[in-house]
């Protein structure tokens, strides 16, 4: 078996990951009109509150999960009353430049308590499967599933529920879509939970399948960019397919340059695109 | 103290170089750069390794600040087609992108293991008080820029950037080479920050890739908007406060006694980060507003 099997089994992976914050992140930028930086970061938020959970109080992992989505959006929520909410009128790069500032006050409070060090959760250890000669976690397979899982319920939100009509009707046109007595803050605030949710719920499936450290979210805002660049702002779909793409090639590409290069090739998709389509692919006509 | 003295005040004018950098490219034009550490690194790597490798400093200080202002001009070529929020990423990334390479690639750039003993310019002549020649040397170096700058934002040039800044549309009916202005400015800017990066380098002696971690970046915005963009003195002033800001806070250490390095410097950060986003929503045009019809 060519070891590229695996490496595509774990892009998928990755990209399975990656698809959970790449949504939040795509669908917030459609309604809010800026790319806020701090949605990598809530993975790290999510991922250190599963942590205290997990070794603190000896919940299980499924527990600490569910509590990760519910803290981080709630997180999210706290960032978008006091940082963005004021600044909804200014232009997107205003508000661009504050979620950085906000992405690094919430990695370096991580940092304050935790410090650098490399964490990880206390889950019973399971030996890898081997299927066709592929290694694959029992964790991997878990992650994967949930992740699709969790897609399909944001998708079918958006397209059935009347908050999720709502929220495509203000991201496509905030004005008419409030003229028509959409509540605007109501659905920003919706957004904003629930991508704070999604992206908390992928820190812990991160830290699951590699480690728990202060940089670890932060550092992926290459990768969330590219993958939804790549599936055009505004598409949960989209930022899915965007993902998986992004995390097959980042894992790929390690047979070919070497591993710290990882974020330069998320770099590179981001240059492909944007040279192709100066404006992003499909969904991002402004 | 005297000592401690100089020597911040000698960073304090490095960083007082790149923000003024900075100011020509988002100040003046409008144009987003989150890699502004980049060109400061480009300017640091480029001299040191020529100096190194022996070449006499007056060649290998005008080949760094034209290689800055090469890689400036080369990314904004690029890049400022974009719409502004994907600059933002392009840029951000470019100046990580950067840091892999001078981590990576350690047949040119010696690695993780940084470039040492960098010659510093005139050492033997000035032995005993090497540090006030060289804090004097920068701040004559700022002195330089500044003045220089001042001259071109109240030039037609500088005129022209302000005009794109406010409507890009509007100066190129008017008949302006918007795209060429833009460039320039970037180029233009981006061989300031390449200026101090030279300084940075020789002042040192030691330069590595980890000295140029994009949150640096970060910290050349703050001083920017904290001064008030569009205006050189702003630039200035906002250096001085935030190192006071970052110095200040590392004398918290001796008063508050569970403060570890690590959480101290992730205070000083969560600091920088609060200033920031309150900056952003209380007075965005900082402490020095830039002049309406200012020329």
């Amino acid at each position: 078996m060519p070891p590229i099997a695996q490496y595509v089994f774990n892009g998928v992976v990755t990209g399975g990951i990656l698809a959970l914050p790449a949504v939040a992140f795509s669908l917030l930028w459609r309604l809010l009109r800026f790319p806020n930086f701090a949605v990598s970061t809530y993975l790290t938020v999510g991922a250190y509150v599963a942590l205290v959970l997990n070794h603190g109080v000896r919940a299980s992992i499924e527990m600490a999960w569910l509590s990760a989505l519910v803290v981080t959006g709630a997180v999210a929520l706290g960032v978008d009353r006091i940082a963005f909410r004021p600044m909804r009128s200014r232009r997107p790069f205003s508000l661009a430049i504050a979620s950085i500032g906000v992405a690094f006050i919430l990695e370096n409070v991580v940092r304050f308590v935790w410090g650098n060090d490399f964490r990880s959760y206390d889950v019973p250890v399971s030996r890898a499967m081997s299927v066709a000669g592929l290694r694959i976690g029992r964790e991997q397979l878990l992650i994967l599933g949930v992740a699709v899982g969790v897609m399909a319920l944001a998708q079918a939100f958006l397209l059935r529920t009347r908050l999720g009509i709502a929220m495509r009707a203000t991201a496509d046109n905030a004005l008419l879509a409030a003229a028509k007595g959409v509540p605007t803050e109501r659905v920003i605030a919706a957004a904003t939970l629930g991508g704070g949710a999604l992206a908390g719920g992928a820190g812990v499936f991160l830290g699951l399948d590699a480690s728990i450290d202060p940089l670890m979210g932060g550092g992926l805002i290459i990768s969330v960019f590219a993958a939804a660049i790549l599936g055009g702002i505004g598409s949960a779909p989209g930022a899915l397919a965007g993902a998986l793409i992004v995390g097959i090639v980042e894992e790929v590409g390690m047979l070919v340059v070497p591993p710290t290069y990882k974020t330069a090739i998320g770099f590179v998709i981001i240059l492909a695109v944007l040279l192709v389509r100066p404006t992003g692919l499909a969904g991002a006509r402004t | 103290m005297i000592a401690y003295l100089t020597a911040i005040a000698t960073l304090v004018g490095v960083r007082a170089l790149v923000t003024l950098g900075l100011n020509v490219q988002w100040g003046m034009a409008g144009l987003v750069n989150l890699g502004a550490v980049a060109f400061f690194a480009v300017g640091a790597y480029t001299s040191a390794l020529l100096a190194v490798g022996g070449t006499p400093l007056l060649f290998a200080w005008p080949a760094a600040v034209g290689l800055a202002a090469a890689a400036g001009a080369g990314l904004a070529m690029v890049a400022l087609r974009l719409r502004e929020d994907y600059l933002a990423i392009v840029t951000l990334g470019f100046g990580e992108v950067l840091r892999l390479f001078l981590l990576n690639e350690a047949w040119l750039t010696r690695g993780a293991n940084g470039v040492t003993a960098i010659p510093r310019p005139l050492h033997a002549q000035f032995t005993g008080h090497y540090d006030v020649f060289y804090l004097v040397l920068v701040l004559a170096t700022v002195a330089v820029v500044y003045l220089a700058l001042e001259r071109v934002r109240r030039s037609p040039f500088g005129r022209l950037l302000r005009a794109i800044r406010e409507d890009e549309i509007v100066a190129a009916v008017a008949g302006k080479p918007v795209f060429r202005c833009k460039v320039q400015a970037f180029a233009l800017g981006a061989g300031v920050a390449g200026i101090a990066g030279i300084l940075f380098a020789h002042y040192l002696a030691y330069v590595e890739p980890n000295m140029f971690l994009p949150q640096e970046s970060l910290f050349v915005w703050l001083a920017l908007i904290l001064g008030g963009s569009g205006n050189n003195r702003g630039a200035l002033l906002g250096s001085v406060v935030l190192l006071g800001l970052l110095e200040g806070s590392r004398f918290a250490k001796d008063l508050i006694p569970f403060l570890t390095g690590v959480r101290l410097a992730a205070a000083q950060q969560i600091l920088v980060g609060v200033v920031l986003v309150v900056l952003m929503i209380r007075r965005p045009e900082g402490l020095l507003p830039e002049k309406p019809g200012a020329s």
